[in-house]
C-alpha cells in the first residue's frame, strides 16, 4: 500500500528568511535525516536555488540537439524527395533535380524548427506541466511571497514545524495526500 | 518510392543538363531583315491559342494578353551620330526597327526555379512549359522573364466573348481563367500533333523537318520566321544556326564580323531557344 | 524603479486589462472599420480579378509585396529586444519585451495575408504547402517564395512558443486574480504553474535556449525575403547586399514601431511607472544605431551599383532619382536616412510624444523604401519596350490601410486580455536592482568601517 505523504506549506514575506528556513532544514536533515524533499515557491526566478535544493536533473538541452538535427534531416528528405516527387521529375531553369544550394535554406529553417519545437516539449516534460494546482497552493505566491514546501515522515511534523516557525513563516499549512 | 528513385538515380539527379538525350530540341529563327512589321503572325497567334482581345482601354492600363508582340525601335544603328539619331526619332518611317518578339523558350530560363508550385517547368523537348490549371498567380515568373513575355489572366476575359464567338475558339487548347499566368508556348498542341503523326508513320523519334509549323511562322508573308528541331541536324533551323554561327550553351557567341545571328540578352545566360538576325541597314540612305 | 512593491506591480498591471482609458475604444473601433472596409476591397478584388487592383505588365508586383517585407520587417524588433537582449542580459528590457513579442506576432499575422491576397487564384492557395496529395505534385523548393513560406511558418511557430512561454508565469498571475471566463482561459493557458523551483529552472534554461535560436532565426527569415529580390533576374532587385540591408532595414522600422507603441500603451494604459523616460533614451539610442547601419548599407548599395556600371542597374539607379518614382525615393531618404538625426539629441529622446511623431515619421521613410525596392526596377526592366509607370490602385491603398488596422486590433485586443507588461520580470528587475543597491550600501558601509579602522589605528 502506497504510504500517505505528510506535507507541511509555510509561506515566507521575503526571499532571505525563506533561505534562513531552507538552511536549518538542510541541517536538521543532516543530523537526523528525516526531511524527504523541499521544494520552494517564489514568484521570480532565484538562481540561487540550485545551491540551495541541490542540483536538478533537467537535460533540455540534449533535447534540443537532437531536435535540431532531426530537423535537418528531416528536412533535406522533405525536399529531396519532393523534387522528384512520385511521378514527375521536374527540372527546371537549367538546374539540377536535387540543388543543394537552395535546400540549404530549408533545411536551416527546419533545423530551428525542430529544435525549438523539442525545446519546448522538453520543457514541458521536466518543468512537470501541463498538471493541476495543488490543494495547499497559496495564491500570494504568485505576488510576493515564497513557500517552502516539505515532506517528512509524520511523526518528524512538528520538528520541521518548529524549524519552519522559527524563521518567521507566516502562515504554516498541513496538508495530508 | 521517390526515396528509392533518388538512392538509385543520385548521380543522374545532380546533373545540369537532365534532358540532354532526349531527341528533339525545338528552336527557331527570326530574320530581321525580313520582317515588316505587318502583325500578321501576332494575328495568326491570336486565332491559334485562343488569346482574349481585351479591347482598347484595358490595352492602353498594361492588361493586353499578346503572347507574341512586335516591338517598334527608332534607334539608328551604331555608328550613327547623336544629332541625326535625334532627326531620325522625327521621321519613324524612315528608322522604324521591328522585333517580334514572344517566348524565347529558354533552357536556362528564370521563370522556371522561382514558381512555388513548380508550375512551369522544362519539357524533354526543350519547351518552358506553363501547366495552366497548377498555377496559382504568385507572378515571380513574370517579374523573372528578362524579356517580360509573360502574360497574366488580370481579369475573367473569357467572359467578354459574346455569342456565338466561343463557337470560333481553339477546341485543342483551353481557355485560362482569371489568375493564371500564361505565354508562347511554340503552339505546343501543334507539336503534340505532329509527333503523335510521326508515331503513327513509324518514325517516333523524328518528325520531318517542313511538316511542323507554329501559327506565327504559317502567318508571315515574308517568311521571316523559321522553326525545327535543333538536334536535327538537316533542318533548316538547325542550319541556320549554324551559318549564323550562334550555339546554344554559350552566353557570348565567338564568331566572325560578317554574320547577323544574335540571342536577345544573351549575356544573362538564360540560353534562350531563338536567334534573331540582325538588320542591315544603309545609315547613308 | 527599485521602490515599486510588488503587490503594486501586479496591481498596476492586471488593472490594463479591465480599465483602459477612453482612446483604446476609439482606436479600436477605427481599426475594426478599416479592416472592415479591407474585406470588402478583398471581396470585390476575387470576385473581379486582381487587374482591379491595378496592377499591370510589368508591374505584376506591388504594393502588397512591399507590404508584405514591411510588415515582416517590423517583426523583427520584437525578437531583437527580446532575445538579444535578454543573450546580453540587459534587464531595460524587461518592462517593454513582452508587448515587442506580441508585435512580432501580430505582424508576422499581418505580413501573412499579403502572400495570400496577392495570388491570382487564392483558392489554389494550399498548393504551396508540402502535403501527400492526389496530383503526387509537391511544391517546388527551389523557389525562394517556398522558403518565404518555410521561414516565416517557422517564425511564427517559434516567436509565439517564445511568447507563450515567456508568459506562463503571468499568465498564473492572472489566473490567481481573475473571474469568470477569464478565469477559465487563464487557467488553460497556464497549464498550472505554481512557480515551484522546479518550473523556474527548467524555464529559465528553455527562455535561453529557444532565444538562441531566435536570433538566427530573425536574421536568416528577413534575408530569405530580401532573396525573393536578390535572386531574382531583375536590375535593382538582383543584388548581393541585399540580405543584410534587408535585415538591418528591418530592425530599423521595427524599433521605430516599439517606440509607437511604447508611447500608446503608456499613455492608454497608464504605465508610466514602468515604461520610464529612461528606457525609451535606450531604445532611442538602439534605434538610432541601428538607422546609422542602414544608411551605411543604403549608401553602399548605391555605391557598388554605380561602381560596377553595369547599364541597366544604373539605368534604374538614375530613374530611381530623377524618374516619375523620385517622389517616393526623396521622401524615403528624407523620413528613414535624415529624420533620425534627432534622436542624436537628448532633449528629444527624452520627450515622449515627439518620440512618437518621430518614429511614425521613421516608419513612413521604411514603407517607401519598401515600395521604391519593389516598383522602379519594374518600371525600367531589361526590356524597355515594355516600361511603363503604374501607381497602385484603391483597392491595394485600401488593403493597405486595412492592414494597418487589422494589426492594431489584433494587438490591442492582446493587450487587453494578456498583460502587456510582464509582471515577474519586472519584479525580478525591481529585486536585482534593490539588491545591487543594498550591496552598494553594504560596500559603502564596509569601506567607512576601513577607513576609520585604519585612521584609528593611525591615531593609536
Amino acid at each position: 500500500m502506497r504510504r500517505k505523504k505528510q506535507l507541511l506549506f509555510a509561506t515566507y514575506e521575503d526571499f532571505d528568511k525563506a533561505r534562513d528556513a531552507v538552511a536549518e532544514l538542510k541541517m536538521l536533515d543532516l543530523k537526523e535525516m528525516i526531511v524527504e524533499n523541499i521544494e520552494l515557491y517564489s514568484p521570480i526566478e532565484h538562481p540561487e536555488v540550485e545551491e540551495m535544493l541541490g542540483h536538478f536533473n533537467q537535460p533540455i538541452q540534449r533535447f534540443t540537439f537532437f531536435g535540431a538535427i532531426t530537423g535537418t534531416l528531416c528536412a533535406f528528405l522533405l525536399v529531396a524527395a519532393a523534387a522528384q516527387a512520385m511521378f514527375t521529375v521536374q527540372p527546371q531553369g537549367g538546374k539540377p533535380v536535387i540543388p543543394l544550394p537552395t535546400d540549404i535554406v530549408i533545411m536551416y529553417e527546419g533545423t530551428i524548427l525542430f529544435g525549438v519545437l523539442s525545446t519546448i516539449i522538453a520543457f514541458f516534460i521536466y518543468a512537470g506541466l501541463p498538471r493541476r494546482l495543488k490543494k495547499h497552493y497559496n495564491q500570494k505566491v504568485s505576488e510576493d511571497h515564497i513557500g517552502i514546501e516539505v515532506q517528512m515522515r509524520p511523526e518528524h511534523m512538528e520538528k520541521v514545524r518548529t524549524a519552519l516557525q522559527s524563521n518567521g513563516a507566516l502562515e504554516i499549512r498541513e496538508v495530508t495526500q | 518510392m521517390a526515396l528509392k528513385r533518388m538512392l538509385e538515380n543520385w548521380s543522374r539527379l545532380r546533373q545540369q543538363d537532365y534532358y540532354a538525350e532526349e531527341p528533339y530540341m525545338w528552336g527557331m529563327a527570326i530574320d530581321l531583315n525580313k520582317c515588316i512589321g505587318c502583325g500578321a503572325c501576332v494575328t495568326a497567334c491570336y486565332a491559334e491559342n485562343n488569346l482574349p482581345v481585351v479591347g482598347k482601354e484595358r490595352c492602353g492600363s498594361g492588361h493586353s494578353m499578346h503572347w507574341m508582340r512586335i516591338e517598334r525601335y527608332w534607334t539608328e544603328p551604331e555608328g550613327t551620330p547623336e544629332i541625326e539619331q535625334e532627326e531620325a526619332s522625327d521621321f519613324p518611317e524612315r528608322g522604324a526597327h521591328y522585333l517580334p518578339m514572344m517566348c524565347q523558350q529558354c533552357n536556362h530560363a528564370p521563370c522556371e526555379p522561382v514558381c512555388p508550385v513548380a508550375a512551369t517547368y522544362h519539357s524533354p523537348d526543350g519547351l518552358n512549359t506553363q501547366v495552366y490549371n497548377r498555377c496559382v498567380g504568385s507572378r515571380y515568373c513574370a517579374n523573372n522573364c528578362p524579356y517580360k513575355v509573360r502574360y497574366f489572366n488580370f481579369f475573367e476575359f473569357w467572359k467578354d466573348l459574346p455569342h456565338p464567338l466561343e463557337m470560333q475558339l481553339n477546341p485543342d487548347l483551353s481557355v485560362r481563367d482569371k489568375g493564371v499566368m500564361e505565354k508562347c508556348t511554340f503552339c505546343v498542341q501543334r507539336i503534340r500533333a505532329a509527333k503523335d503523326a510521326a508515331e503513327d508513320a513509324g518514325h517516333p523519334e523524328h518528325v520531318e523537318d517542313g511538316t511542323l509549323m507554329t501559327a506565327c511562322q504559317q502567318g508571315c508573308p515574308t517568311q521571316a520566321i523559321v522553326f525545327g528541331n535543333l538536334k536535327d541536324p538537316e533542318s533548316k533551323v538547325k542550319k541556320s544556326w549554324a551559318s549564323h554561327q550562334v550555339e546554344l550553351d554559350r552566353y557570348e557567341q565567338d564568331k566572325s564580323e560578317d554574320v547577323r545571328g544574335y540571342r536577345v540578352l544573351e549575356e544573362l545566360n538564360t540560353e534562350s531557344c531563338v536567334m534573331y538576325l540582325d538588320r542591315v541597314r544603309d545609315t547613308e540612305a | 524603479m527599485k521602490d515599486i512593491e510588488w503587490a503594486r506591480i501586479n496591481k498596476d498591471v492586471l488593472a490594463s486589462l479591465e480599465s483602459p482609458r477612453a482612446a483604446f475604444w476609439i482606436v479600436l473601433a477605427v481599426c475594426i472599420a478599416l479592416v472592415l472596409c479591407g474585406v470588402a476591397a478583398e471581396v470585390y478584388q476575387y470576385k473581379h480579378g486582381l487587374g482591379v487592383a491595378l496592377m499591370d505588365k510589368p508591374h505584376y508586383w506591388q504594393l502588397y509585396i512591399s507590404n508584405f517585407v514591411f510588415w515582416i520587417g517590423m517583426s523583427h524588433s520584437g525578437t531583437l529586444l527580446s532575445a538579444i537582449l535578454l543573450l546580453t542580459k540587459a534587464d531595460w528590457r524587461k518592462p517593454i519585451y513582452r508587448f515587442a513579442e506580441a508585435m512580432t506576432l501580430f505582424s508576422i499575422l499581418t505580413a501573412a495575408i499579403f502572400p495570400v491576397i496577392h495570388l491570382g487564384r487564392v483558392w489554389y492557395m494550399y498548393w504551396v504547402l508540402p502535403y501527400p496529395n492526389q496530383h503526387t505534385i509537391w511544391p517546388n523548393f527551389r523557389s525562394p517564395l517556398l522558403w518565404d513560406a518555410a521561414a516565416i511558418t517557422t517564425y511564427a511557430l517559434s516567436s509565439i512558443l517564445f511568447l507563450y512561454v515567456g508568459m506562463i508565469p503571468d499568465l498564473a498571475i492572472c489566473r490567481d486574480n481573475a473571474k469568470g471566463w477569464r478565469k477559465k482561459l487563464y487557467t488553460a493557458l497556464s497549464v498550472g504553474w505554481m512557480g515551484r523551483a522546479t518550473e523556474w529552472m527548467a524555464f529559465r534554461k528553455t527562455y535561453v535556449l529557444i532565444a538562441c535560436f531566435l536570433v538566427p532565426l530573425a536574421v536568416s527569415v528577413h534575408s530569405i525575403v530580401a532573396s525573393d529580390f536578390a535572386m531574382s533576374i531583375m536590375p535593382d532587385w538582383h543584388i548581393t547586399s541585399f540580405p543584410p540591408y534587408f535585415v538591418a532595414g528591418a530592425l530599423y522600422s521595427g524599433c521605430a514601431a516599439i517606440i509607437t507603441l511604447f508611447v500608446m500603451l503608456r499613455y492608454i494604459f497608464k504605465f508610466e511607472a514602468y515604461m520610464t523616460t529612461e528606457i525609451m533614451d535606450k531604445t532611442a539610442k538602439l534605434t538610432f544605431a541601428i538607422a546609422m547601419v542602414w544608411n551605411f548599407l543604403n549608401l553602399g548599395e548605391y555605391a557598388s551599383i554605380w561602381y560596377s556600371n553595369d547599364m541597366f542597374e544604373k539605368e534604374v539607379l538614375i530613374q530611381k532619382f530623377i524618374g516619375p518614382y523620385a517622389p517616393v525615393v526623396w521622401g524615403m531618404l528624407l523620413c528613414a536616412m535624415v529624420a533620425p538625426f534627432a534622436m542624436a539629441f537628448e532633449k528629444f529622446r527624452h520627450n515622449m510624444w515627439a518620440m512618437f511623431w518621430l518614429s511614425l515619421v521613421l516608419q513612413l521613410g521604411m514603407w517607401l523604401e519598401r515600395f521604391q525596392i519593389v516598383s522602379p526596377p519594374l518600371a525600367s526592366n531589361h526590356e524597355p519596350w515594355t516600361w511603363a509607370v503604374v501607381w497602385p490602385g484603391t483597392v491595394q491603398l485600401t488593403l493597405t490601410a486595412a492592414s494597418f488596422g487589422w494589426f492594431t486590433m489584433l494587438f490591442l485586443i492582446f493587450c487587453k486580455i494578456f498583460p502587456s507588461v510582464s509582471m515577474y520580470e519586472v519584479k525580478e528587475m525591481v529585486f536585482h536592482r534593490r539588491h545591487a543597491s543594498s550591496r552598494d550600501e553594504m560596500e559603502d558601509i564596509g569601506k567607512i568601517k576601513d577607513e576609520v579602522m585604519r585612521s584609528e589605528g593611525g591615531l593609536a
